[in-house]
């Protein structure tokens, strides 16, 4: 693991925001890990807040809906922040806006089954960025006996977690409730990184209050590294167990599930309402005002702007969806805002404009490569073509969290290479 | 707006090529200062000759190859003066000129340049002026008397008188010797500063000074001619070696495995010519011979991957 500067404090002391109602909103049908889901609406129609739009294909795949009130205006390609363009269903909002979904009954007894059919009912994925279906990972095919909060956030600038820690903690304990009575865990540990002092109080005393049926629940303070909140490392870092090379957290009884995730299955079962918002850090340098806001699904960050909710304070250099580490740049601000989206950063600079210069094999990829590869060899190897042998190296152990990439004195983008060797070892 | 794309990560370590070689750089000012103090006008002319040499050495090559110019990154000029300071002070000039040559020539880009070479530049230029020019490697002047009055290396009196010189000499460096191996204590200090700085990595130095330490510490206890443990830490080129040579990040192992097994086996092959070899001095000899055995520690120590 590295260190790697956070950056997280101009907007981690602001409380969240909210623009909930978008003039349009961008839908794309494939928000998930898995495949798309299947639109059934057509043009012209009128839908209602919180309407679904788009149903689950398959096993893996999730429900999509509407996030506002208002009449369908297309459904064509559209920029998608990881796909780049991507079938995408468009909504112009209404001018009257209603909340479907402020009643809660948090009594209510619910079994297993209903809450895996609600989870499933409101398009519910995980929401730290990787975007799996949450009732099929609620549903493992092994016994869990660990269940594990993920508030780590160790992505630098990104505070949403965070707030949402502070701002929502009894949500996130009811959402861990709900999960817990799924999976019956024998332990439950809440992990979070040292770097955040004002959510591990607000959880502590949550968990000393005992009004939550967590008595298993144990804060877990994990110092603050990178790639603390990788699942894998994660789990070894809380239980000491390793994940099988090409398994899954499963494997080792454990599952990892975000506190956003948690959240979002409390409104989910309590209130009925879909995932259809989400608060999500907008923030960098090139930014006015950097906060956390809550934004429904498929806003673009154009709106955000084009209505002054967020303001530039010098031309931005790179927009990126999601986290420095791991997020993807993208080539102008008409990309919606997405289920999986934590973060849009918004930088006056190029990180490192310097050229790639020779390896000089001085293994600080080596050293700080959380799988324990290394990560030099699949520079050398792509670069002269031997796609076949990247394999004996375990290229696909790789997890892209550009820690290497990162400590590079000689400025290599190792995992460029390292994509690219993927997607030429997967054509063999 | 143009928006720029590349791929992730989009925050980088502040850490440049060009700022770990100047991090050795300043390791080596201690052992330069002492071998100004001890060898006078010699040593500054003997740094400046390879220094210079081989990064006009470079700069040609690299015209010749029709490669931008490489001397920002300092890695020409570090490879200069850690020749100068594996030198005999009395050695010709033209003599250390050649070597720095051999050095970036032979050395470093016929293997293809920064990078890609197997043997240390600087070590391999003192093993190809030692075949050439045995005599002016194997002359030796007493520090502070540069009119040649001609004088062993504590290794060489070890092996050859059966004297022991006293530790406190070699620490401080007032013994004959190569330019930068005589004062224990400016290694130490550069060492250290390496370490601490993270600039090279503690593996190899700590393995090969460990296995160092046991094997002398063995020897002695057979037989205390062979000298102690402290004679042979601080004699000769050990810890040049092990601080600035062993830990040459192009020439070393990448795994962590064997780094350490480098350094182990630097140690005892340094120990093994020092006492059965026709040589007072292996240092130069068994990073040479480990260099050479990197691309095949580095196959045999291939990590397993997290979870496997």
């Amino acid at each position: 693991m590295v260190k790697v500067r956070e950056h997280k404090l101009p907007q981690h002391n602001i409380s969240t925001t909210k623009y909930l109602t978008p003039k349009k909103a961008y839908l794309p049908l494939i928000q998930h890990i898995g495949k798309p889901a299947r639109q059934i609406v057509q043009p012209e129609e009128e839908v209602e807040d919180g309407q679904l739009i788009a149903e689950a294909d398959g096993l893996v795949s999730s429900h999509i809906h509407s996030p506002i009130k208002g009449k369908i205006s297309a459904i064509s390609d559209f920029n998608h922040p990881l796909l780049q363009r991507s079938k995408a269903v468009v909504i112009e909002a209404k001018e009257e806006q209603k909340d479907n979904f402020s009643v809660s009954q948090e009594k209510g007894d619910y079994s297993r089954e209903d809450i895996l059919r609600l989870v499933k009912e409101a398009g519910i994925v995980g929401m730290g960025g990787a975007a799996f279906p949450t009732h099929v990972k609620l549903n493992p095919p092994k016994k869990i006996d660990t269940l594990i909060i993920n508030g780590c956030e160790c992505e630098p600038y990104l505070t949403c977690d965070y707030r949402l820690m502070i701002e929502n903690t009894h949500g996130i304990f009811k959402g861990i409730e709900l999960i817990a009575r799924v999976l019956k865990p024998k332990n439950i540990y809440f992990a979070v990184e040292n770097n955040k002092p004002q959510a591990l109080k607000k959880i502590n005393s949550f968990i000393s209050t005992k009004k939550y049926n967590l008595s298993r629940m144990q804060l877990k303070v994990l110092k603050s590294a990178y790639p603390q909140g990788a699942e894998k490392q994660l789990i070894y870092s809380v239980t000491k167990r390793k994940v099988p090379a090409g398994g899954l957290p499963f494997d080792a009884g454990c599952m990892v599930n975000n506190v956003a995730t948690c959240f979002a299955i409390y409104e989910a079962v309590y209130f009925k309402k879909p995932l259809i918002e989400r608060i999500v850090s907008f923030c960098g340098d090139a930014l006015d005002k950097p906060k956390n806001i809550w934004v429904k699904v498929g806003t673009t960050v154009k709106e955000l702007f084009d209505s002054g909710v967020l303001s530039f304070k010098q031309e931005p250099k790179k927009v990126i969806f999601g986290g420095p580490m791991m997020g993807i740049a993208v080539k102008n601000l008409d990309y919606p805002i997405l289920k999986g989206t934590s973060g849009v950063l918004f930088l006056s600079q190029e990180a490192d404009s310097s050229s790639e210069a020779q390896c000089i094999r001085c293994s600080r990829c080596v050293d700080s490569c959380p799988m324990g590869l290394l990560p030099l060899e699949f520079v050398k190897l792509v670069k002269q073509e031997r796609f076949k042998d990247l394999d004996n190296f375990y290229l696909k152990d790789c997890i892209e969290c550009g820690s290497c990439s990162f400590v590079c004195p000689a400025k290599i983008p190792l995992v460029h290479y390292i994509k690219i060797g993927k997607t030429y070892a997967a054509g063999n | 707006m143009r928006l720029v794309i590349s791929a992730s990560p989009h925050q980088r370590a502040k850490l440049n090529t060009p700022y770990i070689m100047r991090q050795v750089i300043f390791a080596l000012i201690p052992a330069v200062i002492a071998a100004v103090v001890f060898f006078k006008q010699a040593a500054v002319f003997l740094i400046l000759n390879c220094a210079l040499t081989a990064v006009v050495t470079e700069e040609i090559i690299l015209k010749i190859r029709k490669k931008p110019s490489q001397a920002k990154d300092l890695s020409a000029l570090l490879s200069g003066i850690l020749l100068a300071l594996v030198l005999p002070p009395t050695i010709k000039w033209w003599a250390a000129s050649l070597g720095a040559v051999f050095a970036i020539a032979v050395g470093k880009h016929l293997f293809g340049g920064l990078g890609q070479n197997i043997f240390n530049p600087a070590l391999i230029a003192r093993a190809f002026l030692m075949a050439a020019y045995p005599k002016m490697l194997t002359s030796w002047v007493k520090p502070f008397s540069l009119d040649a009055v001609t004088s062993a290396t504590p290794l060489a009196l070890r092996k050859f008188s059966h004297t022991i010189m006293p530790l406190k000499d070699l620490f401080w460096g007032n013994v004959s010797g190569s330019l930068g191996e005589t004062s224990a204590i400016c290694l130490i200090i550069g060492g250290i500063y390496l370490l601490l700085r993270k600039i090279a990595d503690w593996r190899i130095p700590v393995s090969l000074l460990a296995s160092l330490s046991i094997f002398s510490l063995i020897l002695f206890w057979v037989n205390p001619q062979n000298g102690s443990v402290l004679f042979h830490l601080f004699a000769g080129g050990v810890l040049l070696g092990a601080f600035f040579m062993a830990t040459d990040p192009v020439t070393t192992p990448v795994t962590k495995l064997g780094r350490w097994i480098f350094g182990a086996g630097c140690g005892i092959i340094i120990m093994v010519i020092r006492i059965y070899s026709g040589l007072p001095e292996g240092v130069m000899y068994s990073i040479i011979f480990m260099n050479a055995l990197t691309p095949l520690i580095n196959i045999y120590t291939k990590p397993k991957s997290f979870g496997r």
